[in-house]
């Protein structure tokens, strides 16, 4: 079966005053009707400018998609006019953003904003699409949806703005709904709800969701596939329980254990990622993650790692993700400072 | 938006009163250098029972306080005092030549909504093109150029020389008087674009950068995320955004033009309010001088007081009292 | 957090400054304004020792027959006025008289704006709501008609009109300086410094001064060029220098009524004019860059 949605070697490069950054090099992944891609990774690995590659939205002129393909059920949307394009975002594939603070434009009514693609994508009059403005801000838990979308964006509070955002996003009825940091913004009891809230939506209108987020704890329970980036390239990617409790990148390790887990020894110690992300301009040659790497040999810093296929879905983009000896002797490693024996 | 409104005008209050102290001050006796009883009269001989007259209306020989309580008086009751040269109060002779700086201002007004507005949003949709570096060179020229200067030359360009190489066929009326072979508001054209020269600059120049502003923002990306087309997502969502601030601009700049005529109705001897101001500062004609001034502050803080009510009902943000400043 | 030493945080680093220069040399604009700046200053400085000697003193009356409303000619190349002058000598001599104008004025604006927007941005409450009623006040009035009434009473005289264009200049320094008060002394080093015992004079001027000057800067560089501009409005209406000083808004004043016959009356002030205005406000966009300031159009 053909994927709803396949990414094939993407990238996407900016021209800045100080060279160029490659903000995206290398992504590939599908995604499938109604499943759940979750895309984790620093700020600055490059997530978001997949998310808007896909989109078609990268800035121009300094921003430009160099390579790859992004086929949506078989059509590949970057050799597309912008006309078709067009008529594709917002309807087919809708995109929620990080901000609902400033996403949301202050002088036009939430209602009005809402029904502004109905209009544009389903031809309603200006009329019906503000009834149907009023049921979906119903649909996604609005008190009193008739009198609120006469309301303005300041006039919502920060969780309210992030629901109208998804109402907005679903109001075609979208194949595909991606969703850039849509918690982040956003206090932690409400980032709770509105992720539950997607989820209902997800079950209720069938959609696919790309979840991009920089927390892999916010979708472990929810995400079928995880891709994880690392400046610009992915690191790893592969169904959701096999990037959880089989991981293959030195990476995703790190990330795992700064992430703090409920299911293991409360005595497990925290290892945070030590150092920071590379600067995009200056990438270091060979495995860009080596010099935080605490496993790096020689020929991570010259050659760059291939992705190697783990299992039929799992790919790891590490020199050694295929060899058994250096995965045992990790293992022993990690286990040696809290003097444990390993098994 | 009521409530907003009320605080509005009471901010006004101790506003005017400042207004009134400051013109109180320039003529009370004693505080500058000068003779109170000319800043009233203006600078003519008057006989000395006219002099005894003015100093028992004015209260001049009482304390400043007593002084300035009948000034204040006299104001709220529409007495600006008299020109004694010309024999008319005041208030008067400003009646008369209200209708003619009115009609200039709106001409001038409508030449920089249209010009600067357009150049504004060329600039910023082209940013860092020919056009853009070109038009934001202009509005530097143009807030140099003293627009008496501009007015002057546009009388000899349009008015003289155009004439002489076009054989008499083309050319353009340089004042209200020049001539009665043109319709009405053909006279307005120099003088208007005169006097709209520096504002449309800055109208440019607001415009530019608001549209930038506005077009960075998150709410642009999520309008293309839509699907809507480049030129809906900039005029519809980044051009209403933009728009708020300008329109603040322009509604100041109609209460200041009412003013700021007076160099460009001197040059081109349009007989309104700027100009009858420079015939009495020429006369030294203090009354009428004193009196024009206090006149177009109080019409400039109606005309303020207007835009910022106008102001709250094109933001929502200040309209329903929210998160705005 | 380890507190510094606030004695040694204090101005921005030099590098800062010359960061600025930098980029302030990279700006055409900004450079050419800065050029032409001086040019006049130093064509006008050594004036005495060429002009008058050349193309004849600026207030030399010339009574003889054909020496009025000569046009411009290899010997008068601005032409010569009503009364036989020398149009040339008079532009170059207005340009002290519009240079001096311009800068004393705005030295007064900043004198007094400065130390009442520095009082009210630092001690904010009571003195900063009277500072910043009274510059409303002043933003109540249309400038130019402010500036008429002022000298109306002091009358008028180039030095008067300095004062007056002065006077009106310092609501919006102190504004600007306030604001950017306010957000320098949010600063932890400013913290760090009262901590340390500083007293407000030493914390204003080693601390707070040096981070907010920037703004001053442009805003200083631009009022220049505004204040040109208002001498010159001023003189023409008659309102400001006084004959037979040379002025550039005078000359124009003087030729209003011969503008079509001697059209070279009004071209060559009014450029001069011009130019120096723009040059102050091309160097002012130019520091507004150059410093990263922030400032509404």
């Amino acid at each position: 079966m053909s994927a709803l949605l396949e990414v094939n070697g993407l990238a996407t490069h900016f021209t800045t005053r100080d060279g160029v950054v490659k903000a995206v090099d290398g992504v590939s992944f599908r995604l499938d009707a109604g499943k759940t891609l979750a895309v984790v990774g620093e700020s600055g690995s490059g997530k978001s400018v997949t998310a808007l590659s896909i989109m078609r939205l990268v800035a121009k002129p300094r921003g430009n998609i160099v390579a790859g393909e992004v086929l949506f059920k078989g059509d590949d949307l970057l050799k597309m006019d912008d006309a078709r394009v067009r008529d594709l975002r917002g309807d087919r594939i809708a995109m929620i953003f990080q901000d609902p603070m400033t996403s949301l434009n202050p002088v036009f009514r939430v209602g009005r904003q809402i029904g502004e693609s109905l209009m544009l994508h389903k031809g309603m009059s200006r009329k019906e699409a503000f009834e149907r403005a009023i049921e979906l801000l119903d649909m996604v838990g609005i008190p009193n949806p008739r009198d609120r979308a006469r309301d303005y964006p300041h006039q919502f509070s920060g969780g309210m703005r992030q629901r109208a955002m998804i109402a907005m996003a679903l109001a075609c009825d979208p194949d595909i709904l991606i969703a850039d940091e849509p918690t982040t913004a956003l206090d932690v009891t409400i980032q709770a709800q509105i992720l539950e809230l997607m989820m209902e939506m997800q079950a209720r209108t069938g959609a696919a969701i790309i979840m991009i987020t920089h927390d892999l704890g916010v979708v472990a329970d929810l995400a079928d596939d995880v891709m994880v980036m690392y400046a610009g390239k992915q690191v790893e990617y592969g169904p959701s329980d096999a990037i959880f409790y089989d991981p293959f990148h030195p990476y995703t390790w790190g990330l795992l254990d700064s992430l703090p887990r409920h299911d293991v020894d409360e005595k497990g110690v925290l290892h945070p990622i030590t150092g920071q992300p590379p600067s995009l301009i200056n990438v270091p040659p060979g495995c860009a993650f080596h010099p935080r790497c605490p496993f790096a040999q020689e020929v991570c810093e010259t050659d760059v790692p291939p992705a190697l296929a783990v299992t039929d879905a799992h790919v790891s983009a590490c020199h050694f993700s295929t060899d058994p000896e250096f995965r045992r002797g990790v293992a022993v490693a990690c286990a040696v400072p809290e003097g444990v024996e390993s098994a | 938006m009521l409530r907003y409104a009320v605080r509005r005008i009471l901010q006004m209050i101790p506003v005017f009163i400042g207004v009134t102290i400051i013109l109180f001050v320039l003529r009370a006796p004693g505080v500058l250098p000068g003779d109170p009883v000319r800043m009233i009269t203006g600078e003519r001989a008057i006989p000395e029972s006219l002099r005894e007259q003015i100093i028992e209306k004015h209260a001049l020989d009482q304390p400043l306080h007593m002084q300035y309580v009948i000034y204040v008086r006299n104001l709220l009751q529409g007495d600006l005092g008299e020109s004694y040269q010309r024999g008319r109060p005041v208030v008067d002779i400003f009646a008369e030549k209200f209708p003619n700086t009115l009609r200039l201002a709106v001409a001038a007004i409508i030449v920089e909504i249209v010009l600067g507005l357009t150049a504004g949003i060329v600039s910023a949709i082209r940013q860092y093109s020919f056009l853009d570096v070109l038009l934001t060179l202009s509005t530097s020229v143009l807030v140099s150029v003293p627009v008496f200067w501009l007015g002057m030359l546009f009388q000899i360009f349009f008015g003289i020389r155009l004439k002489e190489w076009t054989n008499d066929a083309f050319y353009l009326p340089i004042s209200q008087m020049s001539s009665a072979q043109f319709p009405d508001w053909v006279h307005l054209i120099l003088p208007a674009i005169t006097l709209a020269s520096v504002s449309t600059a800055y109208v440019a120049r607001i415009m530019r950068s608001q549209m930038l502003e506005a077009m960075g923002q998150d709410y642009i990306r999520t309008a293309e995320a839509k699907g809507l087309k480049r030129r809906t997502v900039v005029y519809r969502h980044a051009l209403k955004n933009a728009m708020i601030p300008v329109v603040t601009f322009v509604g100041i700049d109609f209460g200041v033009m009412m003013s700021g005529a007076i160099l460009t109705e001197t040059v081109f001897s349009w007989p309104g309010v700027g100009r009858e101001i420079f015939l009495a500062v020429g006369q030294r004609d203090w009354p009428i001088v004193m009196g024009g001034v206090i006149i177009i502050v109080v019409i400039i803080m109606i005309i303020n007081l207007i835009v910022d009510l106008s102001y709250a009902l094109l933001d929502p943000r200040i309209r329903y009292g929210g998160g705005a400043e | 957090m380890t507190l510094r030493d606030p004695g040694n945080v204090t101005a921005p680093s030099r590098t800062l400054w010359g960061d600025a220069w930098r980029r302030l040399r990279k700006n055409k604009f900004a450079i050419a304004g800065l050029v032409w700046i001086v040019f006049i200053v130093a064509m006008t400085l050594s004036a005495d020792l060429w002009v008058p000697a050349t193309f004849g003193d600026p207030l030399a009356i010339n009574t003889a027959p054909g020496a009025s409303l000569a046009p411009p000619s290899l010997e008068h190349p601005f032409g010569t006025d009503k009364l036989g002058r020398d149009v040339f000598s008079r532009v170059v001599y207005g340009a002290r008289v519009s240079l001096t104008v311009g800068v004393l004025a705005v030295s007064i604006s900043l004198a007094i704006g400065l130390l009442l927007g520095s009082l009210s941005g630092y001690y904010g409450k009571f003195i900063d709501t009277i500072v910043m009623r009274s510059a409303d006040v002043f933003f109540a009035f249309p400038y130019i008609l402010f500036a008429i009434a002022l000298i109306a009473v002091l009358g008028p005289s180039y030095r008067n009109v300095f004062i007056a264009i002065g006077i009106l200049g310092w609501p919006s320094i102190a504004r600007v300086f306030r604001s950017s008060i306010l957000s320098v002394k949010e600063n932890e080093y400013v913290d760090a410094a009262r901590a340390m015992g500083a007293s407000d004079l030493r914390i204003m001027v080693r601390h707070i001064m040096p981070n907010a000057i920037a703004p001053i800067i442009v805003y200083g560089t631009m009022s220049v060029g505004g204040a040109i501009i208002t001498e010159a409005a001023l003189s023409f209406l008659g309102m400001g220098v006084q004959p037979p000083t040379p002025s550039w808004g005078l000359m124009l004043s003087d030729a209003k009524s011969l503008m079509f016959a001697a059209p070279w009356l009004t071209i060559w002030p009014g450029f001069a004019i011009l130019t120096t205005v723009l040059s102050f406000v091309l160097m002012g966009d130019g520091l507004r860059d150059a410093l990263d300031v922030k400032m509404k159009d």
